[in-house]
């Protein structure tokens, strides 16, 4: 896995609607014991973690900031975020960071990138109710790609909120 | 593509906003002069030319709402600068709304709203209704032997101005001077400033003959109360001779020949003499004046400025924060180089960082004092609102402004101007007391608002003070008491000042009933929470029956900062320098609690004291040493003053601050963050924040639970 991967802006992924039949691209990526994905269209950019800056006073969810190449970035805690318990940051550990609306780059913590899967309308259960729990907020659907289990993530409402 | 079109919108707007603000100007200065009982004539021909040009602009980027009321407010103005119309009060408070108003229509417009104005149509039809009635016009011009020909091409304006300066029973005289093709337009402002001194130029025409190819010729008709001789002395030289057109022989006037109407925008070539070369007398020498210098710079200045997006600035301010970083870069490496034995070469190295370092600091300076602008601005708009307010709350407002030409971020200036509006409004409503009130009391019946500004280091200082009735302690008192704010024990042990500020806790007003321009004590939380976000902080002094004194001390810019590194808990902070007074070493012994709160004291004066590390629950990071001694970092706003408990000092540094992102806009005490090099970022500390925190009202409410 290289350092810092570029992901491309796919067009395609862009104007396509949820329900149109093309396939389409997800970043997926560990998080303790299973796969998780987002899609890549709104990743700009995954980065192994900076020193992260604490930030006194902050969400609980959110670890601190960084800065990449000048920008400054909030880092959010995936685990923390999707209750997942606590684990100490690995050499395999990364930052996505999202493309979001300008004034703040937000940045997700994963214990592991995995790849790009492409996921045809035929592997996509695009339901946000398949997971019941505090998840569901978080959950656009699941993808079963050759067989494979991942959890699709809203990132707008990762990063939203 | 639409880049380019947004962009030349957004220069329409910027610029459709500078013509409404010197309207603005224009029209406060009118109406000083109606109140002295003058008119100059410059300042509604300025007003017009500004509505003029708006209504082009307008026109050309299909703002129609723009366009129409530029249109009418046209004829008001041509009306009254051709003295068809009447500069009455009613009038001049119609021009006003109309800024008003073009302020809402430009933001209509901007962002591409279609919701009515109703105003907008409201005050069209005012002006409407205003019309324009001619005054009967006498032929006053007969008396002067003026040639048809010149009188035939002036324009409606000047011919107005010619038959007033008649009327007012002004000398006319015709200046002739030959120019040299090459200056002309400096030259011509030369002598026009020069004629203006006394009295009116009402036009200049070329005559059409010169005495070679690269010269030409232009008489100015002069009104002026000055002789001839006083003309001849000041303004003839080689190439300048003066000529009073002379007066007719009552025989001879002609019959009345008005001249014909025409449109001003043209004027047609070269025309023969202005008038008979008659009794042309020139004068050998005459001592030369200094033109004004300033005319001829403002002339230049208009041509040589360029209108900057502020974000363009904040990208070249980061770039050069990015710089800094890089700046300290070489400089730990020259030390590394130096240290590891290459005494020479690490020598070389310091001194170009050193010299990149000046460079730096040049073009840091530079970008700096380009997004400075005159408070002045600010002002402006808060003039026009003293008038206004005054006027509809039947108070006569005298507004006093120094220190106009104090500079400021244009950022800061844009978040200024609501915060100051509130509180000059409050001033009038709250403040000032009626007419009758005030003779009562003895003071003059027009109430005095005094705007001061000034440069207090790095900070600016902006005073409002009204000479009112001051703040009412016990109203507010009650007010604080009935809203919790205050427990009926405490109000026998509140400072003078702490019951002033309590006016700043949100719902709290001392008025029963709201009024429309104060509202229902909204306001000064809201000012509070506004100047404390740009790093200020605000200080109010009220007595009774003398006055009330509101002091806003803000940071100059939030660009760039020094700030003074400071460790606590094994991590690194940053704290404005602007902010901090000194720094003394903490002495645990010399801490006592005092009503629950830590206090040291400093030079025999209390001192309160915060510990960071407490207040932002940290702790040590493992691993970390212990510190041995601490520093009180003493912080001073306004009249407030607190120290920071803190590990270590950990030197002083340049830094950019760069704003928190939305999911961190609710967490307090920081004004942003900073990239310290080596990739490390560090969090800004916000001094105003954290005092502000301490010595809010939480803690009358502290107080009060812990006495009860």
């Amino acid at each position: 896995m290289a350092d810092a991967m570029r992901a491309p802006a796919s067009l395609a992924e862009r104007r396509a609607p949820a329900e149109s039949l093309g396939p389409r691209e997800f970043l997926s990526f560990r998080l303790d014991a299973d796969t998780y994905a987002v899609a890549l269209a709104g990743i700009r950019e995954i980065v192994s973690p900076p020193p992260v800056t604490e930030v006194p006073r902050a969400p609980p969810d959110i670890i601190g900031i960084c800065s990449v190449r000048g920008l400054l970035v909030t880092v959010i805690d995936l685990r923390r975020r999707l209750r997942l318990p606590e684990a100490p940051p690995s050499r395999l550990s990364r930052i996505l960071l999202a493309n979001t609306e300008p004034g703040e780059v937000v940045g997700l913590f994963v214990d592991e990138v995995r790849q790009v899967v492409r996921l045809g309308a035929s592997e996509l259960e695009l339901t946000a109710n398949v997971l019941g729990g505090d998840l569901a907020d978080h959950v656009l659907g699941v993808g079963r790609p050759d067989g494979d289990f991942v959890v699709l993530l809203d990132l707008n409402r990762i990063v939203g909120t | 593509m639409t880049d380019g079109i947004d962009k030349a919108r957004e220069e329409f707007f910027s610029e459709a906003q500078e013509l409404v603000e010197s309207l603005s100007r224009n029209l406060l200065a009118l109406d000083a002069s109606l109140k002295r009982g003058t008119l100059d004539p410059s300042l509604v021909n300025e007003a017009f030319r500004a509505v003029h040009t708006l209504k082009g602009l307008a026109g050309l980027f299909g703002a129609k709402r723009v366009g129409a009321l530029s249109h009418r407010l046209e004829d008001v103005l041509d009306g009254l600068r051709l003295g068809r119309l009447a500069l009455t009060v009613e009038v001049l408070d119609l021009l006003f709304r109309a800024v008003e108003i073009y302020s809402a229509a430009l933001a209509a417009e901007r962002s591409k709203s279609d919701d009515p104005l109703p105003h907008l149509d409201d005050i069209i039809g005012e002006f409407g209704r205003i019309g324009s009635t001619a005054p009967a016009q006498k032929n006053t011009l007969a008396r002067f032997e003026l040639d048809a020909a010149m009188l035939a091409v002036l324009t409606e304006y000047e011919e107005h101005r010619l038959r007033t300066s008649v009327e007012q029973g002004l000398l006319l005289y015709r200046v002739r001077v030959d120019f040299d093709l090459a200056t002309i337009d400096k030259a011509l402002e030369d002598i026009k400033a020069r004629a203006k001194v006394h009295g009116e130029v009402i036009t200049y025409l070329p005559t059409g003959s010169a005495t070679s190819t690269d010269t030409i010729e232009l008489d100015l008709l002069l009104a002026s109360s000055s002789t001839e001789e006083e003309l001849r002395d000041s303004l003839s030289g080689e190439r300048v001779s003066v000529a009073a057109i002379p007066v007719r022989s009552p025989a001879s006037q002609p019959k009345a020949t008005a001249p014909p109407e025409r449109d001003g925008a043209s004027r047609p070539p070269p025309l023969p003499s202005l008038v008979p070369r008659r009794g042309d007398v020139v004068s050998e020498r005459a001592p030369i004046m200094e033109p004004p210098a300033e005319q001829a710079a403002a002339l230049r200045a208009v041509a040589q400025t360029v209108r900057v997006d502020i974000r363009k600035l904040d990208a070249l301010m980061n770039v050069v924060g990015e710089l800094a970083i890089v700046k300290n870069t070489l400089g730990r490496l020259a030390e590394r180089i130096r240290a590891e034995g290459h005494r020479q070469l690490g020598s070389e190295l310091h001194s170009v960082q050193r010299s990149f370092d000046r460079r730096l600091g040049e073009l840091q300076g530079g970008i700096l004092e380009v997004r400075m602008v005159p408070l002045g601005q600010v002002f402006d708009r808060l003039a026009r609102v003293v008038r206004q307010i005054g006027r509809e709350m039947d108070k006569d407002i005298r507004l006093v402004i120094t220190g106009a030409e104090t500079e400021i971020d244009k950022l800061i200036v844009e978040e200024l101007s609501d915060p100051l509006m509130h509180v000059v409004r409050n001033a009038i409503d709250h403040g000032i007391e009626h007419a009758d009130e005030r003779r009562r009391v003895g003071k003059p019946v027009a109430g005095t608002i005094a705007l001061n500004a000034f440069q207090k280091g790095n900070h600016a200082v902006i005073e409002v003070e009204d000479d009112g009735r001051g703040i009412d302690e016990r109203a507010i008192l009650r007010r604080a008491v009935a809203l919790g704010k205050v427990g009926p024990d405490d109000i026998g042990q509140l400072a003078r000042n702490e019951i002033l500020n309590l006016v700043f806790l949100p719902g709290l007003s001392t008025r029963e009933e709201a009024s429309d321009y104060s509202g229902r004590g909204v306001g000064m939380d809201v000012v509070k929470t506004n100047i404390s976000k740009l790093g200020g902080v605000i200080d109010l002094h009220s007595e009774t029956d003398i006055g009330t004194k509101l002091t806003i001390t803000l940071p100059v810019t939030l660009a760039i900062v020094s700030a003074l590194l400071v460790r606590v808990a094994g991590r690194v902070f940053a704290m404005p320098l602007t902010s901090v007074a000194e720094a003394i070493s903490l002495n645990e012994a010399e801490i006592r609690t005092l009503d629950g709160r830590e206090v040291t004291t400093l030079r025999g004066v209390t001192l309160p004291v915060c510990r960071l590390a407490k207040i932002f629950g940290l702790a040590p990071l493992p691993g970390s040493a212990p510190h041995r001694r601490g520093y009180i970092v003493v912080a001073s706003l306004g009249s407030r003053r607190l120290g920071f408990a803190v590990d270590d000092l950990h030197g002083q540094q340049d830094i950019v601050i760069k704003a928190l992102g939305k999911s961190l806009s609710r967490v307090r005490g920081f004004s942003g963050a900073t990239e310290l090099g080596d990739q490390r970022v560090a969090l800004v500390l916000d001094p105003a924040a954290l005092i502000e925190e301490m010595f809010s009202g939480e803690v009358v409410r502290e107080r009060r639970l812990s006495h009860g």
